[in-house]
């Protein structure tokens, strides 16, 4: 247990620290929003109405972008090898890397949301589905995100492949976290079977994430 | 190289030698029964109480669907044998029926479109069937990025393998999508409780077609097996100092 | 015990419960139905009007369908029921070819009131049932047809 802590806690420093890529997740996150204000203009009811799809996005982008740096650089200086040959399980490893993920990403997205939600015109009670659908989906797309960094770890260029491989598995948490974070805000009452289904989602991924994510690291490694 | 080590276990001549046989008849099977079932979709069997002539898209529609799950299902079986007994003529037939597959996918959607224009009155319309659909049709260019995107082609196979085995969810969602959702596009006729809701005389063109298709896919994918296979016993040559002659290497 | 073994058990217990929880989520879901549109009883039930966009699906009421001229151009209204409530939906565009009285329709557009909807967009709807007309006739005369179809 131990092992699996001291996985998250490294890996979250190292995302904090200069060259890290939270902080680089979070301002891409504040500026695909800032982009899309300006695209669709000074028109705040479509803003609001258009505003969960759209944060949703972006924070899936951001995530997107800082996958690479879960596995690969762990890889090339060789600390991979050493956490599969001594810390126990290489699926709970696998686990703890994409927890910490979540944290210097999904997490700091999260709580970066109640300020940008006011670019976008979100105020007040539409604000509380948008952060528990966050809440609960981002973990998801960190999971799931791992998967594919785990794929490609052996790659040196695997951007655009990661974004190829991980969009078709990404739709399922997209299509129920914005569509709960839209009902939600719009009193639909299809918010909570969005959400339950975005629950599903996260939950499966946590199910398949550390296992394929440790069968593809295993022919990554040598 | 170690990557070439592992091809030489497979045996490649019996393969060489069933598919040399198999491949032409496949052909001719598939040019037979199109043909037939082109017949029967076009000229002889009825119009739709409903939909009137434009029902004829179904015949090539449904088959194409159908090949689009059944592609992905072969691929996703033949990754786990690849991988479970790692024979690499396994792995060979689930990359070879991946593009296969996403061509099927398109047709499916493509023609899907065009169906949907006059009797929905829409082009496309983001409900479950048509949206897993399109997933599929992602996942299978994801699946083929990968194996192109990973140089060793033992390793690639055990990824793209894995990749498979996950993306492999989906079918079991678009199958069921009709059921579970509210959905525009209509539940199953075919492979349903009750027995089909399509009357006899328009199963059989589909039927027909259906044949056609599953034979096209297996002669497609012989030729596309044959392909890989003298590529890579070229390369593992090239590897070995064995130059071919240019016009092979052309190619 | 290893702590190997030890981890293994974790790994699986863990699983187990993910697996059990997703079910049991996406059977809750299943219950409430995600769906692509609303029937005019799920719009009733909701009490108030929603003001952004929504799907409307149902039946076309027969003779309820209606043509009137206006100045930006032909206006079709026609009412949309499910046995349970209805919907009148007006309509300037071009109707799909299944579009006829009885037919499942899905619109989609703003509610302009109560039970009154400008619809941007006419989707048809068609059933699993493929036949030929004259079977569809003989069907009908015999009285076997069942008209099961309220869109679901």
């Amino acid at each position: 247990m131990s092992g699996f802590l001291a996985v998250i806690a490294r890996d979250v420093r190292l995302a904090f620290r200069a060259g890290g890529g939270a902080l680089q997740a979070a301002a891409f996150f504040a500026l695909t929003i800032v982009l899309f204000a300006l695209a669709v203009g000074p028109d705040l009811t479509l803003m609001s109405e258009i505003a969960a799809p759209v944060l949703w996005t972006a924070a899936l982008l951001a995530t997107l972008i800082s996958l690479e740096q879960i596995y690969r650089p762990d890889r090339e200086d060789g600390s991979l090898d050493v956490l599969a040959e001594t810390n126990g399980l290489l699926a709970l490893t696998a686990l703890a890397k994409a927890i910490a993920h979540w944290i210097s990403t999904g997490l700091l997205l999260t709580a970066a949301t109640p300020v940008l939600a006011l670019l976008l015109n979100i105020e007040g009670d539409a604000l509380w589905p948008l952060l528990l659908s966050l809440l609960i989906g981002a973990p998801g797309l960190s999971l799931i995100g791992s998967f594919a960094a785990a794929l490609t770890a052996a790659l040196p260029r695997a951007g655009l492949l990661i974004a190829i491989i991980v969009s078709p598995l990404y739709a399922p948490i997209l299509i129920f976290g914005a569509g709960a974070a839209s009902a939600g805000a719009a009193g639909d009452p299809q918010y909570s079977a969005n959400l339950a289904l975005l629950g599903a989602s996260s939950l499966f991924a946590a199910i398949f994430s550390p296992l394929a994510s440790a069968a593809a690291l295993r022919f990554n490694l040598d | 190289m170690a990557t070439t080590t592992l091809y030489e276990f497979a045996n490649p001549v019996r393969f060489e030698r069933i598919a040399a046989r198999v491949f032409p008849v496949a052909l001719a099977a598939a040019g037979l029964l199109g043909a037939v079932g082109l017949y029967f979709a076009l000229f002889n069997s009825p119009a739709d109480y409903q939909q009137g002539d434009t029902v004829r898209i179904m015949y090539v529609h449904v088959p194409a669907a159908w090949m689009a799950m059944f592609c992905y299902s072969a691929m996703a079986v033949s990754s786990t044998a690849g991988f479970i007994w790692k024979h690499p003529l396994a792995d060979v037939a689930a990359k070879e029926t991946a593009p296969i597959g996403a061509a099927f996918t398109f047709l499916a959607l493509f023609t899907g479109s065009l169906w949907g224009k006059p009797m929905w009155g829409a082009w496309w319309a983001w409900d479950a069937r048509l949206t897993s659909v399109l997933i599929l049709f992602f996942l299978y260019l994801g699946y083929m990025a990968l194996w192109r995107a990973v140089p060793d082609k033992t390793r690639a196979a055990k990824l793209a393998a894995i990749l498979a085995i996950v993306g492999f969810v989906n079918i079991p969602i678009i199958k069921f999508s009709v059921d579970w959702w509210n959905s525009l596009h209509q539940p199953a006729s075919v492979l349903r409780a009750g027995g089909p809701s399509i009357h006899p005389d328009m199963l059989t063109p589909l039927f027909l077609m259906i044949g056609a298709y599953v034979f096209a896919y297996v002669a497609l994918l012989l030729a596309s097996m044959r392909n890989e296979l003298t590529a890579r016993r070229l390369a593992r040559m090239e590897n070995a100092g064995v130059h071919a002659p240019a016009s092979v290497v052309e190619r | 015990m290893s702590p190997k073994k030890q981890q293994r058990l974790i790994l699986f217990g863990g699983i187990f419960l993910a697996a059990a929880a997703a079910v049991a989520l996406t059977l809750f879901a299943l219950r409430g139905s995600i769906t692509y549109f609303y029937t005019p009883s799920e719009l009733a039930a909701l009490g108030e009007t929603p003001s952004s966009p929504i799907r409307l699906g149902g039946l076309v009421a027969d003779g309820s369908v209606a043509y009137a001229k206006a100045e930006t151009g032909d206006v079709v209204s026609f009412t949309i029921e499910d046995g349970g409530s209805d919907v009148r939906v007006h309509f300037a565009g071009l109707l799909p070819d299944l579009f006829r009285e009885g037919q499942g329709v899905v619109v989609q557009g703003r509610m302009t009131g109560a039970r009154v909807m400008t619809a941007d967009n006419v989707l048809a709807k068609h059933d699993e049932n493929y036949m030929p007309k004259e079977v569809a006739d003989a069907l009908k005369e015999q009285g076997v047809w069942k008209e099961d179809e309220t869109g679901s």
